[in-house]
């Protein structure tokens, strides 16, 4: 047996206990539910060619869940024990009884509906077949690669292999279990001279996001990405500023990943309209009457929530509480359609609106120590016609930017700047010159509204975030996006 | 069986499985918690956690490699658990290079500090919220409960510290206006808590005056001590660590150079005086009680850990394996915060700020938003809340030569941060007066 998977040898261990725990406490409250959370993250980094980071988490815990007179509260414990359990479910049981004489909704039980099934993600090999050894020699191998020139400081090779399952019972009958591989990776290499320092990665830091099996670690179709980062990176040391300017402005998937998911996906989650996140992560200027009203972008802008994506990163058969997932337009030829709501938050729209704003399946939690709340998963921008040659061919002046390295928007989601590791300048509908500390801003529905044109759907490309923040107490989600190459009028673009 | 006994067991019958040329160490984090989430002062989420993590830190042969797990709290569960971890790092590591990082663990000692507080109960806490705030649209969070961090291994270390802590951390609004509170003691104080919720109401309803239009451009700010701790909170993660550094993430290489210097004003340093965490880094080393970093605008050290030390031969100040600040603390100036408004007389007087990052790295330009309870001022006197403006400012600017004083007195934040675990440690921050702040939209 493999310590390494040591949290899926636990699940399967523990798997008759948590059921008969289950069974003790099922009937001790309006409603109960377990969850059982078993997660093995081995997180590797090779820098220079060496050893750096070499560790393992193996998590496993349980969630509670009571609903008390409407209210949901929860307890969690990793003390899988008879005692733990015990202790866990009788303190959550007194503080929802005390909460409940407070509540913000008093919910019904459609918000936990009776699901029952599998999911697992799709891959040829198991991630827990794959040794420390095997996952190091790939990670030094192509971190010697990105180390082509001596002005090449760091030179990095990270991957998080994760492992998870996930286990849910409830007293209304939903008994279903989740079993997920993950690999989040990274290539990065950091060129100096003088003072002048430029990283390029390949993808953005930690933008391969991908559920998959071992079969992802192949070095043949690795080591070409090498040589080209670190080129970039090279690159870079002469490249000339980005200019200070207003004009065109093609995002590449690598960056628009980011667009998406700061102006698209927060502002479009229903619990922050619904103001649960305005002390934390913040508010939204979607207000509930957007809905089936507000003209977000320009009409050839089509974004769906998809968890039904093979291999992406945040795709599931269920949410956290068994709401069945299913693909849906969340903006439709530019229209604002539905919101990243769950089935908590769209009961909650319709008690205090008389409306039920249009959600999704995305109630989720970070693991087993956080209720789950809502959350993007998989949000992804549908391509359009253009090939890139013929989008840049109708640029006269402007820059494609390329991969995140800055990012920051305003609570409401309405002023952003972020900024792009790597940038050429587009004249006259030719690439021309590679320019360094390429940057934007704008606000966001005006500048969905410039967006002019996207490439065809061969063009559209895959990443994600293991590190979406959100929530009080705090929790990460994994996310994905996927996103043509977009071009986008009339932005404000500068330099470092 | 308290965690300290049964950590002392758990360790001892591990350390027996080790081999004559195998060290281990042990670092502990645990945390028993109640969150108490708010929305229209009413409860929307309440939840408690226990949670155990045990890493073992495993050195062999110039290899290490650390291995977390949950404790169970049954021994003979946990310690099977964690053999099974040795058994699989005995077979994997000899399989990688030598680490560029190893370093022999060593006996740093023995320690063991347990902290109490006076505070409420949780079950008591929705309806005093619920009470006092029964005037008010209040989104927040309460959190409470010990957390313990402990730092073994098998030289005979071990040290170990327990800390009781409460925080509110809240917002209020009236429409899109809103006003940021915290409270946070070690004696739950109802006339304290009280005031500083009524202190709260009382910034709401200074929104209530006529918004102001404020262009793009540069502005004389007050920062309030909380729009300071963002700033200086962006400095702890990554921009004083010698590692990152190293690797070429040097937004202070040019201060470290010397080529451009903060204001004399400006000292910057570990503080591990205010008690907020323990002395020990997760190696179990011991720092001295207060580490200088910046002074009078110039660097003195950056935080460097044993691990960094020995890559690339430097002296450890036994900064903590992730190299990010723990008790930093801000000097304090000379200006009164009473003469806050009076001394910035025409501009911005800023309560928070948001959101906070790198635009460049290498001019250390960071970029940010305002947020909740910011004023347009003019003539010392408050003339009305202003719409969030985004800022690109460089810290060698705010910090620099545009920094006109700091205030007397300081204010403690306890961390509140509670991604995937709670956090300890606190940040001691003053409030900033400074020119031409740059705001671009």
């Amino acid at each position: 047996m493999q310590t390494q998977s040591l949290s899926q040898n636990l699940h399967l261990s523990k798997d008759a206990f948590f059921i008969s725990e289950f069974n003790k406490y099922k009937n001790k409250a309006d409603f109960v539910a377990f969850k059982m959370i078993s997660e093995t993250t081995r997180d590797f980094t090779a820098r220079n060619g060496k050893p750096d980071q070499i560790t393992s988490f193996h998590d496993v815990g349980v969630l509670i869940e009571i609903i008390n007179d409407g209210h949901i509260g929860y307890g969690s414990t990793c003390e899988i024990t008879a005692d733990g359990i015990k202790k866990a479910f009788e303190k959550a049981q007194h503080l929802t009884a005390v909460s409940s004489r407070f509540p913000t909704a008093r919910f019904d039980l459609s918000v936990r509906p009776p699901s029952v099934g599998q999911f697992s993600s799709q891959r040829q090999k198991s991630l827990d077949q794959i040794q420390l050894a095997e996952i190091f020699d790939f990670l030094k191998q192509t971190s010697l690669k990105l180390k082509v020139s001596d002005k090449i400081v760091n030179a990095q090779s990270d991957a998080m292999v994760i492992e998870c399952h996930q286990k849910y019972l409830s007293s209304a009958g939903a008994a279903f279990e989740q079993d997920f591989n993950i690999i989040v990776s990274a290539l990065s290499a950091t060129a100096q001279d003088g003072n002048e320092t430029q990283t390029r990665s390949f993808h953005g830091g930690r933008g391969i996001c991908q559920q998959i099996g071992a079969e992802f670690f192949n070095l043949q179709k690795s080591l070409p990405y090498c040589e080209e980062t670190s080129a970039q990176a090279l690159e870079l040391l002469t490249a000339d500023n980005c200019e200070t300017t207003t004009c065109d402005l093609v995002l590449a998937p690598d960056q628009m990943l980011l667009q998406i998911h700061e102006s698209i996906g927060h502002p479009l989650e229903l619990d922050r309209i619904l103001g649960d996140e305005r002390n934390f992560a913040g508010w939204s200027f979607v207000q509930p009457q957007d809905f089936g009203e507000l003209q977000y972008g320009s009409d050839i802008m089509n974004v769906v929530f998809d968890p039904s994506v093979s291999n992406e990163m945040s795709s599931y058969k269920f949410d956290e509480v068994g709401n069945p997932a299913e693909k849906k337009y969340l903006i439709k030829n530019g229209k604002l359609m539905a919101g990243l709501g769950s089935l908590e938050s769209q009961y909650r729209s319709e008690k205090l609106f008389n409306k039920k704003i249009p959600g999704v399946a995305n109630s989720r939690a970070s693991s087993w120590n956080r209720p789950p709340i809502d959350r993007m998963a998989n949000i992804n921008l549908e391509g359009g016609k253009h090939t890139l040659d013929q989008m840049i061919s109708e640029v006269e002046n402007g820059v494609i930017m390329y991969a995140n390295r800055s990012w920051s928007i305003d609570d409401y989601r309405r002023k952003f700047q972020f900024g792009c590791e790597y940038g050429q300048k587009i004249k006259n509908g030719k690439i021309t010159a590679t320019v360094k500390n390429p940057n934007y801003r704008g606000i966001t529905v005006p500048f969905w509204k410039n967006l002019t044109a996207l490439t065809n759907p061969s063009t559209v490309e895959t990443y994600g975030s293991p590190y979406c923040g959100k929530g009080e107490p705090s929790q990460i989600i994994r996310v994905g996006h996927s996103s043509p190459y977009a071009l986008f009028k009339n932005i404000e673009i500068f330099g470092g | 069986m308290t965690m300290q006994i049964y950590l002392k067991e758990f360790s001892e019958k591990l350390f027996q499985d080790l081999k004559s040329d195998e060290q281990l160490g042990l670092i502990l984090h645990s945390e028993e918690s109640t969150f108490i989430r708010f929305n229209k002062s009413l409860v929307r989420q309440n939840s408690t956690v226990n949670q155990h993590e045990i890493t073992l830190q495993f050195h062999k042969d110039q290899r290490f490699s650390k291995m977390r797990l949950n404790l169970s709290l049954d021994l003979n569960n946990d310690l099977q658990n964690a053999r099974m971890l040795l058994v699989d790092a005995r077979t994997q590591l000899p399989l990688i290079d030598p680490h560029p990082q190893f370093f022999k663990l060593a006996n740093n000692g023995q320690s063991e500090i347990t902290k109490k507080i006076d505070r409420l109960n949780d079950e008591e806490i929705p309806q005093l919220i619920n009470q006092v705030f029964s005037d008010s649209d209040l989104a927040g969070l309460w959190c409470s409960g010990p957390m313990r961090r402990a730092s073994v291994n098998s030289e005979g270390q071990f040290h170990f510290f327990e800390s009781d802590n409460f925080f509110f951390d809240y917002s209020i609004y009236n429409g899109p206006l809103a006003a940021k509170g915290y409270y946070a003691s070690e004696k739950f104080n109802e006339k304290d808590f009280s005031t500083q919720a009524q202190d709260t109401k009382n910034k709401l309803s200074l929104l209530s005056r006529p918004q102001q239009k404020i262009a793009r451009g540069q502005y004389k700010v007050y920062l309030e001590p909380m729009a300071v701790a963002e700033i200086v909170e962006n400095l702890a993660y990554g921009s004083l660590s010698q590692g990152a550094y190293n690797s070429g993430y040097a937004p202070l290489k040019k201060l470290k150079n010397k080529e451009l210097l903060f204001s004399e004003k400006f000292d910057l340093y570990e503080d591990f005086n205010l008690g907020y965490v323990p002395l020990f880094s997760s190696a179990g080393e011991i720092s001295e009680p207060k580490i200088e970093l910046i002074k009078k605008g110039q660097l003195e050290s950056l935080l460097i850990s044993t691990e960094t030390a020995q890559e690339y031969n430097l002296k450890s100040n036994q900064a903590d394996a992730s190299e990010q600040a723990r008790s930093l603390t801000l000097g304090s100036g000379a200006l009164k915060q009473a003469d806050a408004l009076k001394k910035l007389g025409r501009g911005l007087y800023l309560s928070n700020l948001h959101y906070i990052n790198y635009s460049d790295v290498q001019t250390a330009r960071l970029t940010g938003m305002t947020r909740f309870a910011c004023f347009w001022v003019e003539n010392g006197e408050i003339q009305g809340p202003i719409q969030d403006l985004r800022f690109d400012e460089s810290l060698y600017n705010i910090f620099g030569s545009n920094l006109v004083d700091l205030t007397e007195e300081s204010s403690v934040y306890l961390s509140t941060s509670t991604y995937l675990k709670r956090s300890l440690g606190a940040l001691k921050v003053p409030g900033a007066l400074i020119n031409n702040f740059n705001f671009t939209l």
